[in-house]
């Protein structure tokens, strides 16, 4: 009897995690500690807001169930390679890798032999497609925002730039370099560059170089993230530098904005701009009145527009068959998201998307300065 | 010359930070031979301490004054709830236990508060700078040097005139004849946790009023520059925690400024391939405490 019953128990529980014959199963790497779990929690929020839409109106397009393998991968990029393995064996015929290139690299490694098709959360440095075909951004990549950047700076003036870098990570440091190159290609000049490390305790000296630079610049760019960039603008500010500071998307949370006078001005590129009456501000008012929250960053928006990208990809496809998707999804055009279109067809698997420039004012909030498509023909290489 | 005076200035500011963790994180090892891998956690809690005051409506500061309580308390609640079971027990189970703090309190950072930095917007004045000769210097850097040098001041006091302080020092010479003479353990260890977090919680608010946001990882990086400068001052010597944290400040910031763009990238190798350089010739640290522990 005993026996029985642990049989059937075993049945039943098997049963009950099981996935049917037909569920589209997508693995999810999702950092819920370290430094990606800023970016990955709000993307990995929007991406299941809009699973949860699509499987109340029958699956992705209406035919296809899906079910979520979700993983923690502590921001290790070790446990990510692992993680991704699991969800492999599990069945997992679509991952969604954390939001950062290196992460995504590694993952896609581990994918390639069944083409697995890859997209990272917001992860922008265009190298990370660069590992095979079955890999994909989704968010604009760091050569389309420095490109778009750049002409704006140029517009505005600006005429020597200088880079603060940090060759720790692809993203902090390609973004600046792709507005330099971009900044001088329309006749600017970078007369100056720092790098810095990941976590660096102090920003002192380098602002002290940069104010006693011999030929000073009027635009400091950089792609430095929370808590650099904080520790970074109190340093200058501080000193006395009122020279204006512009940044990648990164920017773009509330935990800047909230810094007061100090990032009064500064400008930032970005995804999307929730304009009133726009499909974004309809997204918005969605999440919050189904979960409570507010979302004050484009990382849910960007999760809610990978689900629209696996959904158009395997409606092109006609199967889910992991390399008939992936060359499904390269060859996309002019595809409906809730940010903004994307296109895969005719780049290398970064999506070219439009960009936003946003200027943060001292009251805490951004306001909306231009919304542009980079001309693929010009775009930094990366 | 303007540029190296502000540099120097840059290097004192960032050093002192290092010499009161250090100091800190020396008080407690000289005691109890616990190399406290949570202090930074201390720091941390601080940070937090201020940013919840602000955020429910205190000024700046009496923000700042608690988050000095806050490190206070943070470090007697953690000699209280993990240490002092575990008193006399070997430097690796005591080392292990600081881990194992310092990891728990990091995910209660991140899950209770948040995983990202939360912003502190202290008041404009705060970062603004002066003008002495053809130097412009920042209000913050300066503030942290005579913070600091206040902070020194009154530990010295602490140490040299008051009961507990020599409590504390003879402590660290030979506790177990302390104990044997009469005088309560647990307090002088309350004491040295209570100093270590003070010291933690004045790094904080430096730290934030400079930086402008916490997150669980704050403490982190500083104490383990930290802990360098205790190892090249001498592991378990007050007064080389204090040269260790200046002389690694010092070596950051220079070499920060100074190196040829190429080589920046290896600033922090070279930071501590100038630290090993010294403990080859000086294996007991600059100033070796008298029970001599090697590093």
């Amino acid at each position: 009897m005993t026996l029985k019953s642990i049989l059937l128990g075993t049945a039943i529980a098997a049963l009950g995690t099981a996935s049917s014959a037909e569920d589209y199963i997508i693995g999810v790497m999702s950092a819920q500690s370290g430094y990606l779990a800023p970016y990955d929690g709000p993307a990995y929020a929007g991406f299941k807001f809009c699973i949860d839409e699509k499987m109340a109106n029958g699956g992705l397009n209406g035919t296809t169930p899906v079910k979520l393998i979700v993983k923690d991968t502590r921001s290790d990029i070790a446990v990510g390679v692992q993680v991704v393995q699991e969800m492999l064996d599990d069945g997992a015929k679509f991952i969604v890798s954390s939001a950062d290139a290196d992460p995504t690299i590694a993952a896609a490694q581990i994918t390639a032999a069944d083409m697995i098709p890859t997209m990272t959360f917001a992860g922008t440095a265009p190298v990370l497609t660069q590992v095979g075909p079955h890999v994909f951004g989704s968010y604009p990549a760091d050569n389309q925002q420095g490109a778009v950047l750049a002409a704006y700076a140029r517009d505005q003036g600006f005429e020597k730039a200088w880079l603060l870098t940090s060759p720790d990570s692809a993203y902090t440091l390609g973004g600046p370099r792709y507005f330099g190159e971009a900044f001088e290609s329309l006749g600017g000049a970078v007369v100056g560059e720092s790098t810095y490390s990941l976590n660096q305790p102090d920003f002192s000296a380098i602002v002290t170089n940069i104010q006693n630079a011999d030929d000073a610049p009027d635009v400091i760019a950089t792609w430095a993230w929370e808590p650099d960039f904080p520790a970074f603008i109190r340093a200058l500010r501080g000193a006395g530098v009122e020279t204006q500071v512009m940044g990648g998307d990164v920017l773009d949370t509330p935990t800047v904005r909230g810094l007061g006078d100090v990032v009064d001005g500064v400008v930032h590129t970005s995804g999307g701009f929730p304009d009133e009456g726009s499909a974004y501000a309809d997204f918005i008012d969605r999440f919050k009145a189904s979960t409570g929250t507010v979302p004050d960053n484009n990382y849910y928006v960007n999760g809610c527009d990978i689900v629209d990208m696996i959904e158009q990809a395997l409606a092109a496809a006609g199967t889910t068959d992991p390399a008939a998707v992936s060359a499904a999804m390269a060859e996309l055009e002019d595809g409906t998201a809730t940010m903004s279109n994307f296109t895969f067809k005719g780049t290398d698997r970064m999506p070219l998307r439009e960009v936003v420039v946003a200027r943060i004012r001292a009251d805490g909030e951004k306001e909306f300065v231009l919304r542009q498509l980079a001309d693929p023909e010009t775009l930094p290489k990366p | 010359m303007d540029q190296l005076v502000q540099q120097l200035i840059n290097a004192l500011s960032l050093g002192g930070i290092y010499a009161m963790l250090a100091l800190g994180l020396a008080i407690v090892f000289s005691i109890v031979r616990l190399i406290n891998f949570a202090h930074g956690e201390i720091m941390t809690f601080g940070g937090y301490g201020i940013f919840l005051s602000m955020v429910f409506g205190f000024p700046p500061v009496a923000a700042l004054c608690i988050g000095l309580g806050a490190a206070v308390v943070m470090a007697l609640a953690m000699e209280r709830a993990a240490f002092r079971v575990m008193r006399g027990a070997d430097v690796i189970s005591l080392l292990i236990t600081s881990f194992a703090v310092s990891e728990i309190l990091k995910v209660l950072f991140q899950n209770g508060i948040s995983a990202r930095p939360v912003p502190i917007s202290f008041p404009s004045a705060w970062s603004s700078s002066y003008q002495i000769g053809g130097m412009t210097i920042g209000v913050a850097p300066t503030a942290s040097i005579f913070v600091t040098i206040l902070s020194l001041g009154c530990l010295t006091f602490v140490l040299r005139r008051l009961a507990i302080g020599m409590a504390m020092r003879a402590a660290a010479e030979d506790f177990d004849m302390l104990r044997m003479l009469g005088v309560r353990a647990n307090r002088v260890v309350a004491a040295a946790f209570a100093i270590s977090g003070l010291l933690a919680g004045v790094a904080a608010v430096i730290w934030t009023a400079q930086r402008g946001s916490v997150d669980p990882m704050m403490g982190f990086f500083p104490v383990l520059k930290a802990f360098i400068a205790t190892v090249l001052g001498g592991l378990g010597s007050l007064g080389g925690a204090v040269l260790g944290g200046f002389v690694v400040g010092t070596l950051e910031v220079l070499t920060q400024a100074f190196l040829p763009d190429s080589l920046t990238p290896y600033r922090d190798a070279i930071v501590l391939s100038a630290v090993i350089a010294v403990l080859l010739v000086r294996p007991d640290g600059l100033l070796p405490a008298r029970s001599g522990t090697r590093s």
